[in-house]
């Protein structure tokens, strides 16, 4: 068990379910951007998009996490966080707020179907639990 | 403090290396003239003097001993023959030898004596004494640092005298140490003491009497007489010397000064013309590639939004037409014509003549015609051609390369060439042009040419290519066979080239540049190559086409030729559908099929084909439209995607959309 002070997080969803990143990791949040698709690279990178001149890779986490790819909606965004050197965009079904929590527990086994690895925690908050992505895990995965 | 100025010497050292390699080929070539023996004699001392300031002691006595055997031969002492010219070369090469020394480690490892043996035995004759005198006893005295050259420098800019004051005590004086303090500090209440050998600070504490000569360095205003009578006036001073300290800035300009001074045929016009000599510098001020490549960069963002600026005003243009449309039409028009000039200008400051290559290559021909015994003359066009000083130098050793391969294996023995009816004098062309934003240089000889069939027997024995492979290949590409790895047609492993390097390392030079290399060979009347390069990497021409909605960016670099052809055009060969265009059969690529693109549907009878070459390679990329040109500035996807086969990278459009640059040596490469 641990405690967290104020550290401020992104809750956003992929179909049902909440999700989080740290808000120091996060550059800005867009909308839904032209994508540029590049041929021969993961499946689950989309492409790049110009931000403000700027080449920016974006990824699906849908596909990342091997769910139903759906078509984008008015209310997808694209979380954009750096990494490393690079800044990458994480396209997501919607961002719901900004959230602390009481108490992040970590994580189980699998979290929905999906590799507990690829997260910190279980955050609570007040309206339920949120899933916190280990964005390094993700952005740094090489294992297809 | 000598590193800030060591690459200033190393500057100038390249710089007068240049010269006095063009000057002694010079000297070879037209014999001796007053005004050649005289800039290289200028070359020389120029080296002695930075060179002994930044206390390389064996290029100062290196160039020392050249300099000398120059002054015999300007005074006529010695005359220009064969085997001083060899000997000047030789000595030419053993400064480029130590230039590298200092490049790699600051120190000198080459051993010069035998070069110093060498000079100063052809000097039959001993040192005319009168021809340099205050160089010849300035030698003996202690060479002065950078620092303290510029002080004299400084001193004799204003108007005082400096000399080297030379002080031998009597040897019966008692404390030395104490005596050379009187005198330094009586000199010292005169005018101002720079420097003092030994050095004075350790004077005092010395015990050993044997040393009883010393020099002062120093500036005033008293003439030396004045300076030998107060000298000597002081108590236990046996004898004094003094020696006018030369002024080297005016002695470097002197040989100009009198040469033009002849022609006005007055000494007046002397001063004119030096106020002339240093106003007609234009000023430079050394800078970074790296800062130049930064100021590329925020042009090509420049490029970028102005583009997007184009966009908008079309888009509010076909809305409304108001004023507020109009002025920023107007506003954006100047703008474009300020980022081109800007764009130019900062590309400018990037470009070289490549004059700077060029230079090396007589020389280069020289050696090599003395080493196989051929006779060639070799005739340079287009030093004046700019390009980026990155793709210069790395054109350098592909050009060096080729040439190597003309002199050796394309040119043939004189006797040879008079057998076959041709000239006993071989020709070697190298010529560099501008052509649509390009840069081409040729390599040209009428030598023996290559010969497709020697090329695939050779090719066989190497195991290069198959039996079947070889039967299947037409001339031309047996001609290109002269690019695989391991490929080298000297039947003898000479000095020269065909050191199994090859012509590969051309190739991959060219490619790495995204150039394009064409070989044009006839048997028995000689070769050309065509290298066509950009002329800078930042910012690229782009051919905008449309593979299915995308679009693409061809390097125009790249593009060999646009052609519209109809379906039957089209033949299958062993599975692979190709054109045939001008004898050469090009494979035809749909890159629909590599990136995953629906194919447009072919409603139209025709196949726009761009045709694309990397180095010697080409294919025809089947597009569906072609956009038009446009200067786009390369960006990296960034270290996220990483590297991806077939694409160098991507830019952003008019519209704000990403395009994706191909990468036409992958592509071709990938089949």
């Amino acid at each position: 068990m641990q405690t967290i002070g104020q550290e401020q997080y992104i809750e956003f969803a992929i179909e049902k379910e909440q999700y989080g990143i740290s808000i120091q990791d996060i550059h800005e949040i867009i909308k839904m951007q032209d994508i540029t698709q590049i041929p021969n690279v993961k499946h689950y990178v989309e492409g790049v998009i110009n931000l403000r001149g700027k080449i920016v890779p974006v990824i699906s986490l849908r596909k990342f996490f091997g769910m139903e790819v759906k078509d984008y909606s008015r209310a997808t965004r694209v979380i954009v966080v750096h990494h490393q050197e690079d800044t990458v965009g994480i396209i997501v079904d919607r961002v719901n707020k900004v959230t602390t929590f009481t108490d992040i527990q970590p994580p189980p086994e699998r979290v929905g179907g999906i590799d507990g690895n690829y997260f910190v925690g279980i955050g609570l908050t007040n309206d339920g639990l949120v899933a916190i992505l280990k964005l390094n895990e993700v952005l740094l995965h090489e294992r297809e | 403090m000598l590193s800030e100025y060591k690459e200033v010497f190393l500057e100038e050292l390249e710089e007068q290396l240049q010269v006095m390699d063009e000057v002694i080929m010079q000297l070879e070539q037209d014999g001796e003239t007053e005004q050649v023996v005289q800039s290289l004699f200028r070359a020389a001392h120029t080296l002695k003097g930075s060179s002994a300031a930044m206390g390389y002691e064996d290029m100062k006595q290196l160039t020392h001993e050249m300099e000398h055997l120059l002054d015999q031969v300007r005074c006529n002492v010695l005359a220009v023959t064969a085997p001083l010219i060899d000997l000047l070369f030789q000595s030419l090469d053993c400064l480029k030898k130590l230039r590298e020394d200092i490049l790699r480690n600051d120190a000198s490892e080459t051993d010069i004596s035998q070069y110093v043996q060498n000079l100063r035995a052809f000097v039959a004759a001993p040192i005319e004494p009168v021809a340099l005198p205050q160089e010849v006893s300035f030698s003996s005295l202690p060479e002065l640092s950078l620092q303290q050259r510029l002080k004299v420098q400084e001193a004799q800019d204003d108007g005082l005298l400096v000399h080297w004051i030379r002080v031998k005590l009597s040897p019966d004086c008692v404390i030395k140490g104490a005596r050379v303090y009187v005198i330094h500090s009586n000199l010292s209440s005169w005018g101002e003491v720079y420097y003092t050998s030994p050095d004075i600070d350790g004077l005092e504490e010395q015990t050993n009497d044997a040393q009883d000569e010393f020099q002062f360095l120093y500036a005033g205003t008293q003439s030396g007489k004045e300076l030998q009578e107060l000298t000597a006036r002081l108590t236990e001073v046996d004898y004094v010397d003094t020696i006018l300290f030369p002024d080297e800035a005016n002695i470097a300009e002197e040989h100009v000064n009198a040469s033009y001074a002849i022609r006005q045929g007055n000494a007046e016009a002397t001063t004119a013309t030096q106020t002339n000599i240093s106003s007609s510098k234009s000023p430079t001020i050394r800078v970074s590639v790296d800062r130049l490549d930064h100021l590329m960069n925020l042009v090509g963002e420049l490029v970028i939004d102005h583009t997007r600026i184009n966009q908008v005003e079309r888009m509010l243009r076909s809305n409304n037409v108001d004023e507020s449309v109009e002025g920023l039409s107007q506003v954006s028009d100047h703008l474009s014509r300020i980022i081109a000039d800007l764009q130019d200008s900062v590309m400018k400051a990037r470009m070289l003549p490549i004059e700077q290559l060029f230079n090396r290559f007589p020389r280069m021909i020289r050696d090599l015609t003395r080493d196989l015994g051929k006779d060639i003359e070799l005739t340079i066009g287009g030093k004046d051609t700019e390009l980026d000083r990155t793709i210069i130098e790395k054109i350098a050793d592909p050009l060096i390369h080729l040439i190597r391969n003309a002199v050796d294996h394309g040119i043939e023995m004189p006797q040879q060439r008079v057998l076959s009816g041709k000239s006993r004098k071989g020709s070697l062309q190298i010529r560099a042009a501008h052509e649509d934003n390009l840069v081409v240089i040729y390599v040209e000889d009428d030598g023996a040419g290559i010969d497709p069939e020697k090329m695939k027997q050779s090719a066989l024995r190497k195991g290069i290519i198959t039996v079947e492979e070889a039967e299947a290949l037409s001339d031309r590409e047996a001609i290109e066979l002269i690019f695989r790895p391991g490929f080298s047609t000297a039947s003898s492993v000479s000095d020269v080239s065909g050191r199994g390097v090859g012509m590969d390392i051309v190739r991959s030079h060219i490619q790495k540049l995204n150039g394009l290399i064409d070989i044009e060979t006839k048997l028995g009347e000689g070769t050309r190559f065509k290298i066509k390069l950009p002329l800078t990497l930042a910012i690229i021409i782009g051919l905008l086409v449309k593979l299915g909605d995308q679009t693409f960016i061809i390097p125009m670099g790249n593009i060999a030729e646009i052609v519209r052809i109809s379906h039957d055009e089209i033949t299958m060969v062993r599975g692979q559908p190709v054109i045939l265009l001008r004898n050469q059969i090009i494979p035809i690529v749909w890159l629909h099929d590599r990136f995953n693109i629906r194919r447009a549907e072919q409603m139209k009878d025709n196949i726009q084909l761009v045709i694309v070459g990397s180095a010697e390679k080409r294919m025809a990329l089947a597009v569906d439209e072609l956009i038009g040109n446009q200067e786009i500035v390369i960006k990296s996807l960034g270290s996220y995607i990483g590297k991806v086969e077939g694409i160098a990278g991507s830019t952003i459009l008019g519209d704000g959309k990403v395009a994706l640059i191909l990468e036409v040596s992958g592509i071709i490469n990938q089949r």
